[in-house]
């Protein structure tokens, strides 16, 4: 594949750094957020001590996990050897460590002591899930940093499959980590379940992939680069994938825990009555994040079609978000099982409340608004983006 | 690179100078103790240095193995430092600006955390 | 440097106000509290809690709440609204589907000898004492609240606001987790947690469960009591009867 030739954006028009500062203006909003959170304390929040994570956490462990998916390109190409996905390989690696500094920057800023970064970086209990996590977290910054470099420096080219074997192992492992948050919960209904790490790897597959498609496009259509059908159809046709492959450990973790009877009360609450948790999870991450997705990336009509795929991987995000949404939120709402056999009748028990505040979701946006802002700032400074993606390059056994 | 060494020489230097201005503002009974002419501190340049050290040896032992006895705490430094304002005879916090803790700590740009949680004047009734 | 340094360099004081200042006064280096615990708590004790349904009556659950909050300072926050409150020790009323018997008790921190709080604090900051006692080190609490996402019992609270005037001898602080601490610095004196010392009948009993003479001990012996959530295993040091 010696005949790609890499290159900078060039990121002289107008149109870059307005995307530049517009994704500013939110990362600057989510920063003033911290500070009004951090400064009155966590009441001007909607979280409480049922709800004790919220929006931020939603949006912090859907980047984690998008960023641990977004790494597959990459892999697929390195580990399984798949040379059509070779270009991509870097902008992989990068759109990684950006979503992964996105999703970083939410989960920390949100501490009730962010001050004490410090201490969490040198007290490790390693019982603990979190404690891996960070530990598993500041190793991805690590392992995929020499990955690009690997595939950047042509003295150490030879070694890149060997470190994309070890980026893709690590990524599973974290992404198992990240899962396992929730897994290991014997406490909370809604979670104690094995599922959730696997679960939570295809759950990253398709938001990562997702994420990398919309970047590839939109870099490739504003910076008039050649980009040829044979990757993006490749691409959609693993996002739908990905997409099914969701949908079908949705339905296995549901109908697990449907079947057993401690947990039907919570089962019965995300999936019947649970008012807006049961309408998020049929209206938003069923149909509006999953089979409208597979709709348009599948149907004859739209299949192809670069807007529709666009807007498929946008629904797959928002789906995505939602998903996270009824897990991290709908989880917690629904009360714990204090007393099997009696009912609560004060004290504890009910549906938590929970309604987002501004900063929460401001907080939320602007870290993915920093993971654009990486993305974009870095392929203007460093040549992550193949100069053309047409069949003919990328493909050398393309029939046109 | 070299002047950032010498920045950060001279902030060093200057922090080791701090601490040898007299305290101006050393609370109520720690003043009293001093003009009796007594010793309570027998190094004063050993507890500037090291009363974060001595504070948290003895935070790990009081929270984590029970171990409560009296020296270093954290309750003695507020009960002795502490100042109280002459016109409603209230206690200033120690962390209040110009106060004792904070008198200091600002001067060699040290952040202060004890007092996010714990209490900055001494009990009630020891008015 | 420090070799010249020696603890007896520096004079005690005590924490009883009355007391430190004599010391004061009088330049007398050592003073010693009665009762003080001044060596590190083992494991031959585990202190625990039993708590009686059908002799605690709703006015005795008040006033261990009230006594609570009085002890340790909690319950005055200002700005938290709803379930932000701190809430260390709450009021239940229980109905047994089957029979409709109500049972009311207090739930607080059951201080598991198995702390799922423990085992997921990423920064050791949940830990629990030897004698069993779980405590939070705010020193070393990000706010993370995972602890709060794991324990059972819904007994911890995280401060959504800034504090101050806090007890003497009960560190509270905005953006850290907190929860009863079987009123530990009571218990290292000799004394008995303040919910305890409210009820005045023998619904609540406190002491040592390892202790064969104790009477927790004698009566956890003769009677039926039982765990909350004891099919977690987590063997609680917080028991009830008559549920």
């Amino acid at each position: 594949m010696s005949n790609i030739r890499f290159e900078q954006i060039e990121g002289k028009i107008l149109g870059f750094y307005a995307l530049i500062a517009g994704l500013g203006i939110l990362v600057l909003a989510a920063l003033g957020s911290v500070y009004y959170m951090e400064h009155h304390g966590h009441f001007v929040t909607g979280m409480n001590n049922r709800i004790v994570w919220g929006m931020p956490h939603v949006f912090a462990l859907f980047l984690i996990a998008a960023a641990s998916g977004a790494l597959n390109v990459a892999s697929i190409s390195s580990v399984f050897n798949k040379k059509l996905y070779k270009p991509l390989s870097r902008l992989s690696g990068l759109v990684a460590l950006s979503l992964l500094a996105g999703g970083l920057m939410v989960l920390v800023l949100d501490l009730g002591r962010p001050d004490r970064l410090i201490v969490a970086m040198t007290e490790y209990n390693f019982k603990s899930i979190f404690a891996w996590n960070i530990i598993l977290y500041n190793g991805f910054f690590v392992v995929v940093a020499v990955y690009l470099w690997m595939m950047f420096e042509r003295r150490m080219n030879r070694f890149s499959r060997k470190a994309g074997l070890v980026a893709f192992g690590w990524r599973l492992i974290l992404t198992t980590g990240t899962g396992s948050i929730f897994g290991f919960l014997v406490a909370k209904q809604a979670y104690d379940a094995v599922i959730m790490a696997p679960m939570f790897i295809i759950m990253s597959f398709a938001f990562g992939l997702a994420f990398f498609i919309l970047i590839l496009m939109a870099s490739y259509q504003w910076t008039n680069r050649p980009l040829g059908d044979a990757v993006v159809n490749r691409l959609s046709n693993l996002l739908g994938v990905f997409v099914a492959a969701v949908m079908y450990f949705v339905a296995v973790y549901h109908l697990g825990n449907l079947y057993l009877a401690e947990n039907t009360g919570v089962e019965n609450f995300i999936l019947f009555d649970g008012g807006i948790y049961t309408k998020l999870f049929w209206y938003g991450q069923i149909i509006l994040g999953e089979l409208i997705p597979m709709a348009l990336i599948y149907h004859p009509a739209t299949k192809g079609n670069r807007s529709t795929l666009g807007l498929a991987s946008v629904l797959i995000i928002i789906g995505g978000l939602i998903q996270l949404y009824v897990i991290i939120i709908g989880g917690q709402a629904y009360p714990m099982e204090l007393f099997p056999g009696k009912e609560i009748l004060e004290g504890y028990g009910g549906v938590a409340q929970y309604s987002t505040s501004l900063p929460e979701m401001s907080l939320g946006v602007g870290g993915v608004a920093l993971a654009i802002i990486a993305v974009t700032f870095l392929v203007k400074l460093l040549a992550f983006l193949p100069e053309s993606l047409a069949d003919d390059v990328d493909d050398p056994h393309h029939k046109g | 690179m070299n002047r950032l060494l010498v920045v950060f020489l001279s902030l060093l230097v200057g922090s080791v100078f701090a601490h040898t201005n007299e305290h101006a503002n050393l609370g109520e009974q720690a003043s009293s103790i001093k003009t009796s002419g007594k010793v309570f501190h027998e190094s004063v340049s050993i507890i500037r240095k090291m009363h974060p050290e001595f504070l948290r040896h003895k935070r790990d032992k009081t929270l984590r193995q029970g171990v409560r006895t009296d020296e270093y705490s954290l309750k003695g430094c507020v009960l002795c430092h502490a100042n109280k304002n002459k016109t409603n005879n209230q206690y200033h916090s120690v962390d209040k600006k110009g106060q004792f803790c904070s008198d200091c700590h600002e001067q060699v740009g040290v952040s202060l955390d004890c007092f996010s949680c714990h209490r900055t004047i001494p009990k009630e009734g020891s008015l | 440097m420090s070799k010249t340094l020696n603890r007896r360099d520096f004079i005690k004081t005590t924490s009883a106000t009355t007391i430190g200042v004599a010391t004061i006064a009088n330049g007398i280096t050592l003073t010693t509290f009665a009762g003080t615990n001044k060596t590190p708590v083992t494991n031959e004790k585990r202190w625990g809690m039993l708590i009686d349904t059908n002799k605690l009556s709703e006015i005795d659950i008040d006033g261990m709440v009230s006594a609570c909050k009085k002890e340790q300072g909690w319950g005055s926050e200002v700005h938290s609204t709803g379930n932000q409150k701190p809430g260390w020790i709450k009021k239940l009323k229980v109905k047994d589907k089957a029979t409709g018997k109500v049972s009311n008790l207090a739930l607080m921190c059951q201080h598991c000898e198995e702390p799922p709080c423990v085992d997921v604090c990423p920064t050791n900051a949940s830990m629990k004492r030897e004698d069993g006692i779980v405590l939070v080190d705010k020193h070393l609490c990000i706010g993370c609240r995972y602890c709060m996402m794991a324990c059972p019992y819904d007994a911890r609270s995280f401060v959504h606001e800034t504090l101050s005037n806090q007890k003497e001898h009960m560190p509270r602080g905005k953006g850290t987790v907190e929860s009863c601490t079987m009123c530990v610095h009571k218990i290292d004196k000799g004394e008995v947690p303040a919910c305890v010392t409210s009820v005045n009948s023998d619904a609540v009993i406190f002491g040592d469960l390892y202790d064969a003479s104790s009477k927790i001990n004698q009566t956890l012996k003769t009677i039926q009591s039982a765990q909350i959530r004891a099919d977690l295993n987590l063997n609680t040091g917080v028991r009830y009867s008559g549920l």
